[in-house]
């Protein structure tokens, strides 16, 4: 029966077609916005996740997040390398800043400032000739993922003299960041120079960076930072997934996507329902001839689920395709970089709208269920 | 002419395809109960066909979906080669039908998608046969039904006298012992009409089986071997009033 049900499905293009782009429509709604939405999540453990050689983050009490500046006494960096189980502290500058082109065109900047001995804080991306060219004074290595928004014109920026309030800057190289929430250019100097070209303040020291001894746990390091000094101290997964958090609890994005991620799920349950109620109510007289015949309920539930999960499948594959092809373009402007479609989303994604199908196809069926196989006779 | 049988299905070959038996049928609205069948007694022999008619809201729909199987009356028996409907369970009851009666309906009630062997092939492919061999034996009864070469076509493709006949392939495809129509030439024109009932009229002389014709059309009631004439929901004498151009050419017919 489940050749004759695809059959009948098939013969009636129109809402064969109907129910295969609402679907795919849905699926490439929610897919695309979830899987943007991740992206952007990640986005904002990014800062904490690019520093690598960081067990534990350490900071002023109030700071939620990496981009949240709010400078701590020079003196910490002190008070924190003399804790038990400490291998090594440095200081970290992250702020944002303002950068001048020879031409004049004026674009914002994260700033970052690594330790000059060390460099812990550079991406690994071309370290070592970043970190060759770090060395020279006021030189600057330069996420290369946004570098277009300095200059539009596509040059090589290495070898280009910027301004940061009135100090000259030479771009002695560039590296690849993974890019951040913030979503502006991010320079890394070396943290005098850092902290010398930025407007004086009191305090410069953004946060202290600390690798643990082996066989020192990170979580009880980090306790024992925070009972001794008063700073806030959270370990790099911690801190990655605080970035995380403050998306999701103190902007407005998650009410966003998710009214278009809502969006998405009530066009495939519209869609999918009233389309197949539609096609079961027109096939009724047919349903009830079958009926009469001898095919049975169980065998009706069968053909009306076959009928669902071709067009559920379908309409999925294709939204799933065009999600791809959407991120797959995405990938090719770094302002976009790193929206993946995550296997979970798709296995997410493929249980709801199979749900909603499925669903929406029993509840259709319900009436040919009812239905007295005698009613063929009348009228 | 016959009068309201009264048959007994005690001892003997089965003679019959169906039996009827004091069968009422009520239906309630509410709190009120229309009685449509009031103790209606039938018998429909094998190798014949059998006319039930009468006016509208006589109760002939009813009766022939009580005798196929697709209403269960409010009480009495109904037998189709012996087996009482009444004491088989829904699914076994839907098995039965599936395998012993063959519908013909008013409006053909073709599947839209389908060709015409695939709908002729439905009550095969219900009953588990191979699709491939479904479909072969579908294509022998169109053939013998005269469709040959419109196997592959779509019901919308064919006229309303071929897809009646794609309708009787349907009916016949799995050798039922009783074939229910209901108004099978009601849509048609004359001539579509008598090559209709002159199939029936051949289906009908396999002496293994029965066939039953609910109509109000006139102009065929000469391919019937017996009448059953309903007013009020009861079997009437089937007289000239009834009948006014109906002598059946077959003789008198008796159940």
């Amino acid at each position: 029966m489940l050749g004759i049900a695809l059959k009948m499905l098939m013969g009636d293009r129109v809402k064969y077609l109907g129910l295969i782009f609402g679907i795919a429509f849905a699926t490439l709604l929610v897919t695309q916005q979830v899987s943007i939405f991740v992206g952007l999540l990640t986005w904002g453990a990014n800062p904490v996740l690019d520093v690598r050689e960081a067990h534990v983050w350490v900071m002023d009490p109030r700071v939620r997040q990496a981009d949240e500046g709010l400078a701590i006494s020079d003196s910490a960096l002190y008070r924190v390398r003399s804790v038990e189980g400490v291998e090594w502290a440095v200081p970290y500058f992250r702020g944002a800043t303002t950068v001048k082109t020879a031409e004049g065109r004026v674009n914002a900047l994260t700033l970052i400032g690594v330790d000059n001995a060390s460099l812990v804080g550079l991406p690994p991306e071309n370290r070592v000739a970043a970190a060759e060219a770090i060395r020279g004074r006021n030189a600057m290595v330069l996420d290369e993922t946004l570098v277009g928004r300095i200059w539009p014109d596509g040059r090589d920026p290495v070898g280009q003299i910027v301004e940061i309030n009135d100090n000259r800057v030479t771009i002695a190289a560039t590296t690849d960041a993974l890019p951040t929430f913030a979503g502006l250019p991010v320079g890394y100097m070396k943290f005098t120079d850092a902290i010398t070209i930025t407007p004086p303040e009191r305090n410069k020291l953004s946060f202290v960076l600390v690798h643990a001894r082996d066989g020192v746990a990170t979580a009880e390091l980090a306790r024992r930072i925070e009972a001794q000094t008063g700073l806030k101290a959270r370990t790099r997964e911690a801190f990655a997934r605080a970035g995380l958090d403050f998306i999701v609890n103190e902007t407005a994005i998650p009410a966003s996507f998710g009214i278009a991620i809502g969006l998405g799920v009530v066009v495939a349950v519209v869609i999918t329902a009233l389309t197949l109620a539609m096609f079961v109510a027109e096939n009724l007289k047919s349903f009830g001839a079958l009926k009469a015949i001898g095919v049975t309920n169980v065998q009706i539930h069968g053909m009306v689920l076959a009928q669902s999960l071709l067009v559920g499948v379908t309409g999925f594959g294709l939204g799933i395709g065009g999600t791809a092809a959407f991120l797959a373009g995405a990938a090719s402007d770094p302002g976009l970089e790193g929206f993946l479609m995550h296997w979970q989303v798709i296995v997410g994604a493929l249980v709801a709208i199979l749900s909603i199908v499925v669903g929406s196809a029993l509840l259709s069926v319900r009436r040919v269920l009812k239905m007295d196989a005698a009613v063929v006779f009348r009228g | 002419m016959n009068r309201a049988a009264s048959p007994s299905s005690q001892g003997g070959p089965t003679t019959h395809a169906a039996v009827a038996r004091q069968v009422v049928m009520e239906f309630s609205n509410g709190e009120e109960r229309t009685r449509v069948l009031h103790g209606v007694d039938l018998a429909l022999p094998l190798g014949r066909m059998s006319f039930l008619v009468g006016p509208s809201g006589s109760g002939k729909t009813t009766l022939l979906s009580i005798l196929s199987g697709t209403l269960t009356p409010t009480a009495g028996e109904v037998e189709v080669m012996g087996e009482r409907l009444d004491r088989l369970k829904p699914a076994d009851l839907v098995r039965f039908r599936r395998r012993r009666i063959g519908f013909v309906f008013q409006q053909y009630n073709l599947l839209a998608a389908l060709s015409a062997a695939e709908n002729a092939a439905v009550p095969l492919i219900a009953d588990g046969v191979a699709w491939g061999t479904a479909i072969r034996r579908a294509r022998e009864v169109l053939a013998r039904l005269g469709l040959a070469g419109h196997e592959h076509k779509l019901p919308r493709q064919l006229s309303g006298g071929q897809q009646q006949r794609v309708a009787i392939a349907r009916a016949l495809v799995h050798e039922p012992a009783l074939v229910v129509c209901d108004e099978p030439t009601a849509a048609l024109d004359a001539q579509s009409g008598r090559g209709v009932m002159e199939l029936l009229d051949a289906a009908s002389d396999d002496p293994s089986r029965a066939v039953l014709v609910v109509t109000h059309d006139d102009r065929i009631y000469r391919y019937a071997d017996q009448i059953y004439a309903i007013e009020d929901g009861r079997l009437v004498d089937a007289d000239a009033s009834h009948l006014p151009h109906a002598l059946p050419e077959h003789g008198t017919p008796s159940p």
